[in-house]
């Protein structure tokens, strides 16, 4: 098969739509880690939530922009009441047990949506402003995946903002660091922790409506996309923004060049990927060596 | 091949950086053999942060540390063990489920087996005696079988110092022994160590003043990272650096 | 009385045989008594890793897969006789074990789960595409082993009860090979590294290379467990290797007891049981283990044999544990 520059370009630029939601994913993963060293094994549950309720929200309204508010704001509620009321009694018990509770707890919202849409889940589709394709010259792309790259663009250009120049942003990023200082400055600990559980789960919910017109939306989508976000935070290293985002469009574009040349091999490329970094640099590419040992 | 002339441990040029803080600035000091040394200086002046490097915790950014004169800079924890350098950490550091015999034994253990995955230790006679004399050099063979965590804090660091000693160290490390203990308690660690500097190299890090210079041979004064001072306690107690930087602290 | 208990943490290995030996009297049918025996020993295994030696694997179906599908292979395209079969099985599961805990154990302690949920979905993924051999979605099919011959006697293997009776032995065996390595030097070190890893490693004890022996140990007794379910079921379901199965023993293993000896039978009873006796009444059973599970976490964390374990010890007054060995 001979394979043509453009063909190329536009599967690359596949990659990287597709690279754009594993960055967002990997971010919400890396901030609930970074602050409360908690590896929400609920993430890809979120993310699927977020996809279900946003095509119910889209079909029911019409509305896909409201959508697009109004999910991560459920997601993130969730979000709130299982750290206030699921996760924080588990604190000081060791670092496994709220892990275990967001598996557990990711059951439950499979489930929950089963019983809600059913089992076969709902049929997505892409808001009529945002379909057809635009003709970058090298072929027509599609308009919503264009779309998907500069909205998550600006989502992590927005929240690096308020990173660096919040002083919320301070305190995350301080806390990451080390959390007894920041229990010594006085702020509020637990605030902080349970307001970044929300974040870090509307931003999964945010992935998921955002992804959602792009692949198959059921009860069950979550569930890979967990092990490929873990991929991504391993290759970028935990705690690393920069980390999330290099590494989700790695592993975005490997996807989708391995679909290219050997679509057998294309979801074992990325864990193979993975492998190949553990083995030469544990860390991951901007994983901090010091950050908890 | 050592003499009896040749340090113990030296470091050269020791540089220890976290991000833009330099904790310690080239820092070249020997420590001599079957000596009892105290690593001192106020409050910053990075005690812990050198024990640390010397310990084994984590190699300097900078330098290099000789142990009877071969080099060991960069060598895992758990390799300062074999060699013959033991630790105790600052804040009491135990197995808190285990019994005190057990966290001997367990300790012991290290000289005698590690990968053995057949023979029950119940079997292993000589280790268990071994626990028991151990437990009874630092003066805890009444509680022997009570839990770590259960243990009065002054014990639990005087179990550490057991747990130290299990791997038939040369060179043993204190780190701040007798914080957190009472007069009575740090008697008895105070005397316990010099017990133990008799037999072996005993090097300690410590803030209380009056308590080593009772007991200790030999004095090194670290200031904000650097060398500052070292000899003997008459000479330090006379040195008008050291005391310039103590100043109000005596 | 606590003579009595002591007898039986020293003789743990009898006591259990006892218990299985009964079990399947006790149960509503006997396959049921099967899966149980073939999943508590998976729970075994696994517990050694993560309820010994504290190493939260999210990856453990690989080597439960591997055991089941390489034993699988080798009666179907091999004609391998079962027991031979077996041995290649474990074998597998070793290596498996070998390769995935090398590279899972270099990373920061935290990543581990990640990591190895990662590191297993390649062997999933892997089988999966590899369907020309492993039968892909559909599973192998075909592991036909209806008689066996042991020593001259042939045996009906496709009663269930002469079935379970055949497993309960290499089960016994290898809770024999497991109680011995817990009670060795060995476990002392897996266990000092759970309770305080630095303090291990200050004492001396190489971490890394002791949890990835311990690590390749789990993978061989997980694999085992593999190999006697693919002779159960004659079937390999590609499932067998997808993390959700490395959740579902993770979570027999916290139910039941981790770190206890027999709590891994308790968590691979219940669950299963009550899984078969949900599923008749509803078919929400997912939203109902997550929700025993989550309540588990938070409330019994030492799981139902590590609770009344924990409470009779309490009652009397056995404070170390080096007694009951």
């Amino acid at each position: 098969m001979t394979v043509s520059f453009d063909l190329l370009a536009m599967q690359m630029l596949t990659g990287i739509a597709l690279g754009a939601i594993y960055a967002l994913l990997a971010i919400g993963l890396s901030l609930i880690f970074g602050m409360l060293t908690v590896v929400n094994f609920a993430h890809g549950a979120f993310f699927m939530v977020g996809a279900m309720l946003g095509v119910y929200f889209f079909t029911l309204t019409g509305n896909f922009w409201f959508s697009l508010l109004l999910v991560p704001l459920i997601t993130g509620g969730i979000g709130l009441v299982t750290e206030r009321f699921l996760v924080r009694p588990l604190y000081g018990r060791g670092i496994d047990y709220p892990l275990l509770l967001t598996f557990g707890l990711s059951y439950i919202m499979i489930e929950a949506m089963r019983v809600v849409f059913g089992v076969e889940g709902i049929p997505s589709s892409t808001p009529d402003l945002l379909r057809g394709s635009v003709d970058l010259g090298f072929g027509g792309f599609p308009l919503y995946r264009l779309f998907l790259i500069v909205v998550t663009g600006a989502i992590i250009l927005g929240l690096w903002l308020f990173l660096e120049k919040t002083r919320f942003g301070l305190i995350i990023r301080a806390g990451s660091r080390d959390p007894e200082i920041v229990k010594i400055l006085g702020v509020d600990v637990a605030k902080v922790w349970l307001i970044v559980f929300g974040i870090g789960t509307a931003i999964a919910g945010l992935s998921g409506i955002l992804a959602s017109p792009t692949r198959s939306v059921n009860p069950e989508m979550g569930v890979a996309i967990l092990a490929e976000s873990f991929v991504v935070t391993v290759v970028g290293g935990m705690g690393s923004l920069m980390g999330a985002v290099v590494a989700g469009l790695l592993v975005g574009v490997v996807y989708s060049l391995t679909s290219l040349f050997a679509p057998a091999l294309a979801e074992l490329s990325i864990f193979v990927l993975m492998a190949v970094v553990l083995l030469f640099r544990p860390q991951g590419f901007f994983g901090k060596a010091g950050l908890m040992s | 091949m050592t003499t009896p002339s040749m340090p113990i441990l030296r470091a050269v040029g020791v540089t220890q950086r976290f991000g833009k803080f330099t904790a310690l600035k080239n820092i070249n000091v020997s420590f001599e053999r079957n000596k009892l040394t105290a690593i001192i200086g106020p409050n910053g002046a990075g005690k812990s942060t050198f024990f640390n490097v010397i310990s084994g915790a984590f190699p300097p950014t900078e330098g290099q540390i000789f142990y009877n004169g071969q080099e060991i800079t960069g060598l895992k924890q758990h390799e300062f063990a074999r060699i013959g350098i033991s630790k105790s950490f600052q804040i009491t550091n135990v197995f808190k489920d285990l019994s005190a015999h057990e966290n001997v034994r367990v300790a012991h253990q290290m000289r005698i087996s590690r990968y053995n995955i057949l023979t029950p230790r119940s079997s292993l006679r000589a280790l268990h005696e071994q626990a028991d004399e151990l437990l009874a050099k630092v003066g805890l063979s009444a509680v022997a079988g009570k839990r770590a965590s259960e243990l009065a804090h002054g014990q639990q660091r005087a179990l550490e110092i057991a747990m130290a000693l299990a791997s038939t160290p040369d060179l043993l490390l204190l780190d701040e022994p007798t914080a957190g203990m009472s007069p009575e308690e740090t008697v008895f660690m105070m005397d316990l160590i010099h017990r133990l500097s008799q037999e072996r190299t005993v090097i300690l890090v410590e803030h209380k003043m009056k308590l080593v210079m009772g007991i200790c041979e030999h004095l090194i004064v670290l200031h904000h990272g650097e060398f500052l001072a070292q000899g003997n306690p008459e000479e330090i107690r006379n040195n008008s650096e050291v005391r310039r930087v103590y100043l109000g602290q005596n | 009385m606590k003579e009595l208990y002591i007898q039986l943490s020293r003789h743990r290995v009898l006591a259990v045989t006892a218990v299985l030996l009964l079990f399947p009297w006790v149960m509503p049918y006997e396959a049921l008594a099967v899966n149980i025996l073939i999943f508590g020993l998976f729970a075994v295994g696994y517990n050694l890793l993560f309820g010994y030696t504290g190493l939260l694997s999210f990856g453990h179906a690989a080597f439960f897969g591997i055991g089941s599908y390489f034993t699988g292979m080798s009666i179907v395209y091999l004609a391998m006789p079962w027991y031979l079969a077996i041995v290649v099985g474990v074998l597998a599961s070793l290596v498996g074990g070998l390769l995935i805990g090398f590279l899972a154990i270099r990373t920061r302690g935290i990543y581990f789960a990640m990591v190895t949920l990662a590191l297993g979905q390649i062997v999933y993924y892997a089988f999966y595409k590899a369907d020309k051999w492993t039968g892909g979605e559909n599973g192998l099919r075909g592991v036909k082993v209806a008689q066996i011959d042991i020593f001259g006697i042939q045996i009906n293997f496709v009663d269930p009860i002469t079935k379970y009776y055949v497993l309960l032995v290499f089960v016994v065996i290898a809770l024999w090979f497991v109680s011995r390595v817990l009670a060795s030097p060995f476990g002392a070190v897996i266990e000092a590294i759970r309770e305080n890893e630095k303090r291990a490693a200050a004492c001396g004890f190489d971490v890394m290379r002791t949890k990835l022996l311990a690590f390749v140990i789990s993978a061989g007794i997980c694999g085992l467990a593999g190999c006697l379910r693919a002779l159960h079921l004659s079937i390999v379901p590609v499932d067998s290797l997808h993390y959700l199965q490395s959740g579902q023993v993770v979570m027999m293993s916290l139910l039941g007891g981790m770190g206890t000896f027999f709590g891994p039978f308790v968590g691979a009873g219940v669950l299963l049981y009550l899984e078969d006796v949900i599923t008749t009444l509803t078919k929400h059973w997912m939203a109902i283990v997550g929700a025993i599970f989550v309540c588990f976490v938070l409330f019994f964390p030492k799981g139902i044999w590590g609770t009344i374990l924990h409470r009779t010890e309490r009652r009397l007054s056995i404070t170390a544990h080096e007694e009951l060995r």
